[in-house]
């Protein structure tokens, strides 16, 4: 099971087990049995609603019982008061806190939230921070990304007003605390592509973004030559449309050939200190040949062969991989 | 660690033993995974050529207890609600024992298929039930569901296939939705939808290698894959990538030798079962996945699996191939 140990137990304490598991058994069918009964007899009432809650008490899992749980609410909904609907967002909280990864209370909330009556833009900002609070205790949660995805677009259309730039600035303090966050990396190409295609900024505000832009990602690849995570973002920024529309045919150059350089210093430095050349700037040097020569640019002599048979002996597990690009 | 053998026998007797643990508490936790824990557990005995090990007759009627009669479709348990997830088990169960005849004889092959169709919403995307979820997952699921039952039509497909090229991403792997961070699994998912649907085409040549190289740098230095960059290796991504890879013709774009290792290191050596990462409790998902990639890589003689479907390509090869020559 995902990151769970495993045991080998005593005889004894089987025994024990299975002894304590009788009674847990017991007691979990008898209590699922009269839940799933009551559903049967279509029952919708808040004692059931309470069955429902000591079942998913004991499995969070139980998919079947929280579609029963949503049935028994849309009856009670017209007479409920707020109180209720806070009651079962705090029900759903206690839940993941114990289990965040379980897909079926992340819906079960989404679903509380888009059916809260008269639901307004304050109860989505208190659901950005919690969001805030659960990606500070584990930044690459992929619920809490797609989750905070959701309230952004759902809070955009209810001020029918653009987060792009907040948004932006929060990713950005996120891979200053850790440059390995892919999670928020991914998140910076889609805000970035959003900024643009929104038309959100002026063209010159824009092309202060992409400058400033080089300058982060050069500081970033000499943070840390080794991540993957910053190189996939570069391979995107060194090569996506956004970048060539906005920059000038000679500007455009110019980034590619700054690039090329920093990176080969930055391979040099790792083949002085550690006796090897470095993978991925490698990788990438190659990715910039390529944008070089699609822009109709005289490369002056190409590397793109040698830094292909130099990864075959540095990373052999993506020989094929190598052995692929150079028969092309 | 120098004898990595399989251990085939055990991992048959660990799959064997799984329904006969209704004296432990955890087995009747895990009801809503048990229709897809038949099916995993069925199929890796299919990888090992032990299909016998279970009663044919039993795992049907098992399957048929699962029936949903209020919405149509199967639920993973009888009583529970039926679920795109747990629909597709069953009819690859059946198609797995030659058996889908029953559900025409059963009356239930067209409450079947309407139950999946109803779940497609307007941008092409599937939820899993009534209750909204959406993810790739439910588009590849209901997808290989209809095409097993041979009832793919170009009103289903055509959206479907639009959603899912949606969800390709910058650096060449898909996400849950669009604007979702690329996760390995998620390309399983969409690389299979666009295959079902014969749609491979619809992605340009760079933008599959792009998805190959993507793919290929989940292996990380020990051997093992991961599903996202800089996250730790498991054994369950031997298949969703391995997978991905296979279906794009790119298979041998990562190291066998170093996965083979780290697949048979998780082995459980003295009950058997496969887990996620050495040291850890077994499960049937990781077996199935472990087994799954292993025989990809050809190895052991292992019965050849339909990188598509999850299936053996000796039952998925009877299914009729989409576009289908009377639809013309």
């Amino acid at each position: 099971m995902h990151g769970v140990k495993r045991k080998q137990y005593s005889r004894e304490i089987l025994k024990q087990k299975h002894l304590q598991d009788q009674l847990k058994i017991k007691t979990y069918k008898e209590l699922v049995d009269k839940t799933l009964d009551t559903r049967d007899n279509k029952i919708f009432t808040s004692e059931s609603l309470g069955l429902t809650s000591k079942v998913l008490e004991l499995n969070p899992e139980f998919n079947t019982v929280w579609n029963y749980r949503r049935d028994i609410i849309l009856h009670l909904r017209d007479t409920a008061p707020t109180e209720f609907w806070e009651n079962e967002l705090q029900f759903t909280m206690e839940k993941l806190r114990r289990f965040p990864k379980v897909y079926w209370i992340w819906n079960h909330r989404i679903w509380v939230l888009n059916n809260f009556p008269h639901a307004t833009t304050k109860i989505w900002m208190v659901e950005l921070a919690i969001v805030d609070k659960l990606l500070s205790m584990d930044a690459r949660n992929y619920h809490g990304w797609h989750y905070r995805r959701l309230i952004i677009k759902k809070l955009e259309t209810l001020t029918d007003k653009s987060m792009n730039t907040e948004e932006l600035a929060y990713v950005t303090t996120i891979i200053n605390k850790n440059i390995s966050n892919y999670s928020a990396w991914h998140q910076r190409v889609q805000l970035i592509t959003n900024l643009f295609e929104e038309h959100e900024l002026k063209k010159e505000e824009m092309k202060k973004m992409v400058l400033e832009e080089i300058l982060y990602i050069t500081n970033a690849i000499y943070t840390d030559a080794d991540d993957q995570s910053v190189w996939f973002y570069t391979k995107w920024f060194l090569e996506n449309e956004i970048v060539r529309l906005i920059l000038t045919g000679d500007e455009y150059i110019k980034m590619l050939e700054d690039m090329n350089n920093n990176i080969v210093l930055i391979n040099n430095d790792d083949l002085e200190f550690s006796g090897t050349e470095n993978s991925w700037c490698l990788k990438i040097l190659i990715v910039i040949e390529d944008a070089l020569k699609s822009t109709g640019h005289a490369v002056e002599e190409e590397h793109t062969k040698e830094y292909l048979k130099k990864l075959i002996e540095l990373d052999p597990q993506r020989t094929k991989r190598y052995l692929h690009l150079l028969s092309k | 660690m120098a004898d990595l053998s399989l251990l085939r026998e055990k991992h048959i007797k660990y799959i064997e033993s799984l329904d006969k643990k209704k004296d432990d508490y955890e087995y009747w936790l895990s009801e809503h995974l048990r229709l897809n824990g038949v099916y995993w557990g069925l199929t890796a005995l299919c990888i090992m050529d032990a299909k016998d090990a279970f009663t044919k007759d039993s795992v049907i009627e098992f399957v048929m207890s699962c029936w949903d009669s209020n919405r149509g479709g199967f639920g993973p348990f009888p009583r529970h609600d039926s679920h795109l997830l747990t629909t597709l088990s069953a009819i690859q169960i059946l198609a797995t024992y030659d058996s889908l005849n029953i559900l025409e004889e059963t009356e239930k092959l067209d409450k079947c298929t309407e139950f999946i169709i109803a779940n497609q919403l307007q941008d092409g995307s599937f939820q899993g039930d009534r209750f909204g979820e959406v993810d790739t997952r439910f588009v590849y699921t209901a997808l290989n569901a209809l095409s097993i039952l041979g009832k793919l039509t170009p009103e289903i497909v055509d959206p479907a296939v639009d959603f899912i090229l949606k969800c390709y991403n910058f650096d060449g792997g898909f996400g849950l939705c669009p604007g979702a961070e690329s996760h390995a699994a998620q390309a399983f998912t969409c690389l299979g939808a666009l295959k079902i649907a014969n749609k491979l085409d619809a992605l340009t040549p760079k933008q599959i290698e792009e998805t190959g190289w993507w793919l290929s740098e989940r292996q990380i230095p020990g051997g093992g894959l991961n599903g996202r960059p800089s996250k730790l290796p498991d054994v369950c991504y031997s298949w969703w990538v391995l997978s991905s890879l296979a279906i794009i013709g790119k298979l041998d774009w990562i190291d066998y030798e170093g996965l083979r290792k780290f697949i048979l290191e998780a082995q459980d050596k003295i009950k058997g079962g496969i887990s996620d990462r050495p040291d850890n409790e077994v499960d049937v998902y990781h077996t199935v996945f472990g087994l799954a990639g292993l025989s990809l890589m050809g190895f052991y003689n292992l019965v050849p699996i339909d990188p598509t479907y999850c299936m053996p390509l000796s039952i998925t090869k009877k299914f009729k191939k989409y576009p289908y020559e009377s639809n013309n």
